[in-house]
């Protein structure tokens, strides 16, 4: 459950297609053909290690959410009583709208950047590419912890941002404690730690696009942005929108660099969804369980929907073919 | 200037920038780890220090929590990573290339865990270890973030595109499916295996909320534990904190450099476009 999902392999996958010809052309496998019982064995672990930790464990908030937890009475069933009152919380609500503020912040800011680089990588030489890959990807090993802890420091009065700042006669700026400013300086991190894998998913994809199609656009007196524009573009839409809503459901779920540098504050003015439900859950009172069990649901749920909208916009709308 | 002689200066002037820009905080968090208690927030700011000091890399270097906590994390990150690869990839085999009844269900099971959000089984999970007893061990985070829905898909995309051709002539020899997974596949399988080591080792050693949902032993204490609650333990020793966190990040910044060129090929192998 640790594990960035950042790697997985999207909707396109290039073997997609010949797995499910595989698939519907092996259905009529002869049964003494199949290797049932070293299948199972196979992924038995696989299975059993899931089935603990990942979905009784999900199916169990699902329970669990519908029930009044109390250490001391037992617990008394209330239907959807806390789908309720998760819905009518205005903190539930300012949570994900902060949520959708930082993706918002990070997310276009990520790829624009990871773009830019991503083309001026390619036009480097081997070596000089190679080393501005491995620079590029270095924020990405830095823990979300050591990130935070860093940027509180750069974030102080006598910090290294107020240093700039200062240079051009501005400041001293109270970034972390200034409800205006708090979510944006959060960003910021977010986007150093984030940007890297974005540019070599990128810069990947980039690498695909036939130079015969620049040479032919540029001979049409095309200039930088207007290969950009009718050439990279169009062809990355896939990758684009892949980074979209893998960034975007990154994003909104961020927790560990609000809950080190602000916890939530000032204000409340950083208290991203998840930050908010893990604060209610260590909450003493006796509902805090449930309620934030349901919290968590309902996130699932606002996540799942956007998701889904944005993959239903990339499907119903065919890639071109490079 | 020749126009061409322009665009590589120019380049060479931008690969310069982007890298100091980039790489600017991780420089500024080392240096500052040779930097006093008082000076590394001090006003006007100064980038180097008035001197160098190695007493703080020297004393959070000797000091027992924090070699523990250095240890301790190494340990279970590679028991942790080999877990994971010998689980998952276990499956991927099996969903690459056996048929067996059941399969469509078993892989959208596998598979599904990858859009679930951390938040919504965090809490239950962290229900279902304390029934199990398993708070306060190092099972506890090993063991539940083994099974990866993402590794095991990684690693299937990559097995389907092996020749089919020598494992059936493997077969003809009367070599069984263990045999074939265990001679075939697992010695050709380095690629697929360093992408996703490294993300597994990456993801545990970088852990921090399941930590300190489900560790309160300080012999186990994870680094990133460690370091997330320095400042409520000791004070406000920046430097000190600095010194730390520039050697928690050493081993990862080392693994990337050493296995930089399998990183970038593994996001090509992964075929996303």
């Amino acid at each position: 459950m640790a594990l960035t999902p950042t790697l997985a392999p999207g909707p396109q996958t290039a073997d997609a297609g010949r797995s499910a010809r595989g698939r519907r052309g092996r259905v009529k496998t002869p049964p003494h053909r199949r290797d049932n019982r070293t299948a199972y064995l196979m992924i038995a672990p696989m299975v059993i290690l899931l089935g603990i930790f990942v979905m009784w464990p999900l199916v169990y908030s699902v329970y669990l959410s519908t029930y009044e937890i109390n250490f001391y009475r037992g617990s008394t069933f209330v239907g959807l009583q806390f789908y309720r009152y998760v819905l009518e919380s205005p903190d539930f609500w300012h949570s994900i709208v902060v949520g959708l503020y930082y993706s918002a912040l990070t997310v276009p800011a990520m790829i624009i950047i990871a773009l830019l680089l991503a083309s001026f990588i390619k036009t480097l030489s081997r070596r000089a590419a190679a080393f501005m890959k491995t620079t590029v990807y270095l924020p990405t090993v830095v823990s979300t912890v050591v990130a935070s802890v860093l940027f509180v420091l750069i974030y102080q009065d006598e910090g290294v941002a107020n240093w700039l700042l200062s240079l051009i006669s501005f400041g001293p700026v109270n970034w972390l404690n200034d409800p205006q400013l708090a979510l944006p300086a959060i960003a910021v991190p977010g986007i150093w730690l984030g940007f890297g894998l974005t540019t070599l998913i990128l810069l990947a994809a980039l690498l695909d696009i036939p130079e015969s199609y620049y040479e032919q656009a540029a001979l049409d007196g095309a200039g930088f942005f207007a290969r950009l524009w009718y050439v990279t573009l169009p062809l990355l839409k896939n990758v684009l929108l892949y980074l979209f809503v893998t960034g975007f459901t990154l994003a909104i779920q961020m927790i560990d660099l609000p809950l080190i540098m602000t916890n939530g504050g000032p204000s409340e003015a950083t208290n991203t969804p998840n930050l908010y439900i893990f604060n209610t859950f260590r909450d003493v009172t006796p509902y805090a369980t449930s309620y934030s069990l349901t919290a968590s649901l309902l996130l699932f749920v606002v996540i799942g929907a956007i998701s889904a909208v944005v993959f239903r916009l990339v499907r119903s709308d065919k890639a071109i073919d490079g | 200037m020749t126009p061409r002689l322009f665009q590589r200066t120019a380049s060479a002037v931008l690969v310069v920038l982007i890298t100091v820009s980039v790489l600017f905080p991780l420089a500024w968090m080392a240096i500052a780890g040779f930097k006093g208690r008082n000076e590394v927030l001090r006003s006007p700011f100064q980038f180097f220090p008035d001197m160098w000091r190695f007493d703080n890399y020297v004393d959070i270097a000797r000091d027992p929590e924090f070699t523990r906590a250095m240890g301790v994390t190494f340990a279970g990150a590679l028991i942790f990573t080999a877990l994971s690869l010998v689980v998952n990839s276990l499956a991927a085999y099996a969903f690459a290339r056996l048929e067996f009844r059941g399969k469509r269900f078993w892989w959208v099971y596998c598979v599904m865990p990858m859009f679930i959000p951390m938040m919504a089984i965090l809490l239950t999970s962290f229900m279902v270890v304390t029934k199990l007893g398993m708070l306060n061990t190092m099972a506890v985070l090993i063991i539940p973030g083994v099974a990866s829905g993402a590794q095991m898909f990684f690693i299937r995309q990559f097995y389907l595109g092996f020749p089919v051709a020598v494992e059936e002539a493997a077969m003809i020899d009367g070599a069984s499916r263990w045999q074939i997974f265990l001679k075939l596949f697992l010695p050709q399988s380095a690629a697929p295996f360093v992408v996703m080591g490294i993300a597994s080792y990456l993801a545990f050693w970088n852990a921090y909320v399941w930590p300190i949902l489900t560790i309160t032993d300080p012999n186990l204490t994870q680094i990133m534990q460690f370091l997330g609650t320095f400042r409520s333990a000791r004070g406000n020793d920046w430097g000190m904190l600095m010194a730390g966190s520039t050697l928690a990040s050493l081993p990862t910044i080392l693994l990337l450099l050493v296995f930089q060129r399998f990183i970038v090929n593994g996001v090509r192998i992964s075929g996303i476009k």
